[in-house]
Order: structure tokens, then C-alpha cells, then sequence
């Protein structure tokens, strides 16, 4: 069996077992219009009498934490971390250890066909409130975005779902590893401009930002497509940038992995 | 059971959770560091939005922070006292195991509700509290010592509000069995609450200021601290807290009436 075809199957046999948690998936989908009802209202009442913030319109900024709900649902990594964790402390993780498949691409395929799934369900509700916010939303309509922002959707996943493979992998170490994610949960939802647009930081703190891998795994792609940035060529380069944190980032995985393999001790299973 | 009894063993719950801390020191200071990022994620988002403006919704930078600093002092003694508490009691409606609480000679809300004590929770209490005492400081305000306990008393109401909801949320257990991440939808209606009440208008005023608590429970006590006591609003919070307990209570009461234990 080629690799190709075995990993296609994961990616079937994932999608399967997601579709079971569509009801899961559309309700979160659902909490999340609370939350950007929570930022329509209290982005509107900062905007009475302004016509602009950090250079942006009302309707950019609408526009900005809106596409920011889709992303989170396309991209996002959700409880990968916590999966991986689970299954390293039960042992079910020594099938895999046997078979000659890698682990890695295993839970990325899987990733896939998870954010496949919610990635399609979250413009359920997006739909059902289109009509209410339609005149709120200012999308920019340039092609080249498209064109730059699909990549930089690819890497931003690659890099969300490393991260969390690696905090995951953290249970070869500790029994309870929530606490750590929440943790790093916290700064990421922060520093990936979930709170707010970075660029409304003070200059030299977003400048800060912009050297930290969080920026790329939400902000940048956000930014890009919503008309936050601007410039091809500052794309371009940051397409060059995200790749950088791609490549470092396998690299920290495969350590944690190959390190914390030697802890494993393989209970259950 | 008298209340001295009761209060005996609220203490030896306590004095068990605090053992049970002292056990477990990292994850105290690591939970603890957890909800202080959460904290200062909020604070933070205050200090971004007043850099480019000078009101929101006819509230100043330090009103503002005084508001959030209120609803975080909310939630935070809701976590200390309670949330593990209601939180456990759905996973144990599921497995059967809430049993064990209804063996037990005590009122079994009192007995469900009181088992555990969350120190990270209630040490960040005294966060919260210092963002408030900060933002008043900056506000240039001297409540003095009836008006500091009037706040307290408001602020009180506020965690009534929020135990009942939460327990409103938890109680759904008794009826729908999979209620995994049901507690989400408490954390949505506590967002709400750091923002201020004028920000709110039409259809979202009506349902998130006067049917849901989401907005008052936080507005009053800190419009209190700014502005003086008025006793209309804190009436308002006092009756919508009251209201609110009865209803969770009654529902709760209904539910128990439903368990019928599960697993073998």
C-alpha cells in the first residue's frame, strides 16, 4: 500500500468519525455568533463618533472578526493537543508505535478531515446572520489575496496544528497536561490578534508581534484576506516567514517526539 | 441539620481542599497562572481600545476597567467556591455517582454545591479585587467604608446571579445526558458582562439587559462604586438575583426528582 492510499484512508475514516460530532461542531459554530455579538457590540459603541480606529473603518473591523470565526473553525487547532495527550496516556498509542505508520501525519490527516468537517459547518451560522450583518462587512475584492491568503491558510493549520502535536506530546512527561494548554491557549487567542487586531497595538509592541510564530497562525491569514494588509509584496514575505516557523516547528516536534519516545514506557494499550 | 452543623462541615470542606492544595502545589500555581492570562487578556483589551479612543459607550478608560475588574471579581469567587462543584455534578448525574450526595443527611444542593474549594480560583480573587481598587484609585473615588460595603453586597447579588445560571446550566444534565461543553454557554453570557450597559441597544438591550442577568450583574455594583448607591438599581440587582436562585433551585428540585441513578 502506497503511502498516498494509506493515509487517504485515515482521512476517510476521520471524516466519518467527525460527521458524528456535526450537532458539536454547529453549536460551537453557534456560541460563536455570542461572541461576535459581544464584539459588534462593544467595537460599535468604541466606533460612536469615529469614523476610524488604527486606520480602519467600523466595517473592516467587523468584517475582520468575522472572517476570524471562520478561520478558527478552518484552521484552528481545536483539542489535538488534549487527543494526543489522552492517547499517549492510555497506551493507544502504542498500536501506532507498531505499525509502520507516522504518527505525525497520522494526526495531521486527521486534523484535516476535523477541520474539513467544521470548516463547512461554521457558515451554517454565518449564513443565518449574513442577511443581518451583510451591510456591516466590507471584504476587499483584490484576486491577488485569494491567491496569497489559500497558502497562508495551509500554513497557518501547519503551524496551529504542530503546536498543539507538541504540547500533546508533553504527556510522555507529565500525567495532566490541560494546565499547559490553557496556558499557551491564552497566549495564543492573544497574540494571534484574536482579542483584538495587533495593529492596533503601539507600534513597536506589534512590531514585537510580528517575531513571534502566534502572529502567523491566525493574524497574518486574517489580515491578508480582510484588507488588514495591504501591500503583495509584505504578503509574499510573510508567506516566506510563515514557512521559516513551518519547518522550525517540525523540527521541535520531531525532538519532543524522539526525546519523549525514550520516556515511554507503554502502559495500557 | 442546624446551620452550626452546616457550617462544620463547609469547614472541613475547606480544610480538606486546602490539604488537597497543598498536595498538589504546581498545578495551584499553574492553574493560577492560567486564569491570571485570562484576567490580563482582558485588561489588556481595555488598554488597547482606550489608546484610540476616550469613551466607550459614555464610559471612561478607568470605568471601563473598573467594570471588567467587577465582573472578573464575579467570576473568580464563582470558581473558588463553586464551579468544580456544579461542574463535577454533571459529569456525577451521568455516571451515577451523584448518589453518593443524595446519601448523605444534608440538603443535597448544599452538599453538592459546597464539596470543594478552589484556592487558585480564590487567589485570584485578590487580582481582581486589585484592579478594581486600582481603577478607583485612578478614578480619584473614596466610597468610604458603607459605600465599599454596599459594593460587596452588590457584588454578592452578582455571584448569586452566576451560581444560579451555572446551576441552571448543569441542571440540563438531568434531563439531556450528553451535556459535554454545556458550560460553554455560561462563559457566552458572562462575556457580556464586561461590557457596559449603554453599549446595549434594541433587540440586544431587551435580552441581554432585562430578561438575561448578563449585563446588571456587573453593571450595578460598578456603576454603584463610580456614581454613589442608588437604591433603585440596587433593587433591580437584588430582585433579579432572587428570581434567579429561586428558578435554578426550582429546576434543580425538578431534576432531582427525574434522576433515577444510572450504570449498574
Amino acid at each position: 500500500m502506497n503511502a498516498l492510499t494509506k493515509y487517504r484512508h485515515v482521512f476517510l475514516v476521520g471524516l466519518q468519525s467527525n460527521l458524528v460530532y456535526r450537532w458539536n461542531f454547529l453549536i460551537r459554530g453557534f456560541f460563536s455568533l455570542a461572541r461576535l455579538a459581544v464584539v459588534f457590540i462593544l467595537w460599535g459603541a468604541a466606533y460612536a463618533g469615529l469614523t476610524q480606529i488604527g486606520g480602519y473603518s467600523i466595517g473592516q473591523t467587523f468584517t475582520y472578526f468575522t472572517a476570524l470565526i471562520a478561520l478558527q473553525f478552518m484552521v484552528g487547532a481545536f483539542n489535538e493537543d488534549y487527543q494526543i495527550g489522552e492517547e499517549i496516556r492510555n497506551g493507544l498509542i502504542n498500536q501506532f508505535l507498531l505499525k509502520p505508520i507516522n504518527y505525525y501525519l497520522y494526526r495531521f490527516t486527521v486534523f484535516l478531515s476535523a477541520r474539513a468537517v467544521s470548516g463547512v459547518l461554521v457558515f451554517v451560522p454565518l449564513l443565518v446572520i449574513y442577511p443581518l450583518i451583510r451591510h456591516q462587512l466590507a471584504f476587499p475584492g483584490d484576486a491577488w489575496r485569494l491567491l496569497l491568503g489559500a497558502p497562508a491558510l495551509v500554513l497557518a493549520a501547519l503551524l496551529q496544528f504542530t503546536l498543539a502535536f507538541c504540547f500533546g506530546l508533553l504527556a510522555f512527561w507529565f500525567l495532566e497536561i490541560q494546565g499547559f494548554v490553557i496556558l499557551s491557549y491564552a497566549a495564543e487567542t492573544l497574540l494571534s490578534g484574536q482579542i483584538f487586531p495587533l495593529d492596533l497595538l503601539p507600534p513597536a509592541l506589534f512590531k514585537a508581534a510580528q517575531f513571534l510564530p502566534f502572529y502567523y497562525m491566525m493574524y497574518f491569514p486574517a489580515a491578508l484576506v480582510t484588507g488588514r494588509i495591504n501591500d503583495p509584496v509584505a504578503a509574499v514575505q510573510g508567506l516566506a516567514v510563515q514557512v521559516v516557523w513551518v519547518g522550525l516547528f517540525l523540527l521541535i516536534a520531531r525532538f519532543i517526539w524522539l526525546t519523549g519516545l525514550r520516556k515511554h514506557t507503554a502502559v495500557g494499550g | 441539620m442546624s446551620l452550626r452543623q452546616y457550617l462544620r462541615i463547609w469547614l472541613a470542606c475547606v480544610r480538606y481542599s486546602l490539604v488537597r492544595t497543598m498536595m498538589f502545589r504546581f498545578d495551584f500555581f499553574l492553574w493560577s497562572a492560567v486564569e491570571l492570562a485570562w484576567m490580563s487578556v482582558n485588561v489588556l483589551l481595555v488598554e488597547v481600545i482606550y489608546r484610540h479612543t476616550d469613551n466607550v459607550a459614555g464610559w471612561s478608560k478607568y470605568e471601563m476597567m473598573l467594570l471588567v475588574g467587577t465582573s472578573m471579581l464575579i467570576q473568580r469567587l464563582l470558581m473558588g467556591f463553586f464551579w468544580s462543584n456544579l461542574f463535577e455534578m454533571g459529569r456525577n448525574v451521568r455516571t451515577g455517582y451523584f448518589d453518593f450526595y443524595l446519601a448523605q443527611p444534608g440538603n443535597p444542593l448544599f452538599m453538592v454545591s459546597t464539596r470543594k474549594l478552589d484556592p487558585d480560583g480564590l487567589a485570584n480573587t485578590f487580582v481582581a479585587a486589585g484592579v478594581v481598587y486600582y481603577s478607583a484609585h485612578r478614578l480619584g473615588l473614596h466610597p468610604g467604608v458603607t459605600g465599599v460595603l454596599l459594593y460587596l453586597a452588590l457584588v454578592a447579588c452578582g455571584l448569586v446571579i452566576h451560581y444560579s445560571l451555572f446551576l441552571l446550566t448543569t441542571s440540563t444534565t438531568f434531563w439531556i445526558i450528553k451535556t459535554e461543553g454545556i458550560e460553554g454557554s455560561y462563559f457566552t453570557v458572562v462575556d457580556f458582562s464586561r461590557l457596559p450597559r449603554e453599549a446595549f441597544r434594541g433587540f440586544a438591550s431587551v435580552f441581554l439587559v432585562y430578561l438575561l442577568p448578563a449585563v446588571v450583574v456587573s453593571n450595578v455594583p460598578a456603576h454603584a462604586l463610580i456614581h454613589g448607591f442608588q437604591p433603585a438599581y440596587a433593587l433591580w440587582l437584588f430582585g433579579v438575583s432572587l428570581a434567579w436562585f429561586a428558578l435554578a433551585v426550582f429546576v434543580f428540585h425538578l431534576g432531582l426528582k427525574r434522576y433515577a441513578s444510572a450504570s449498574s
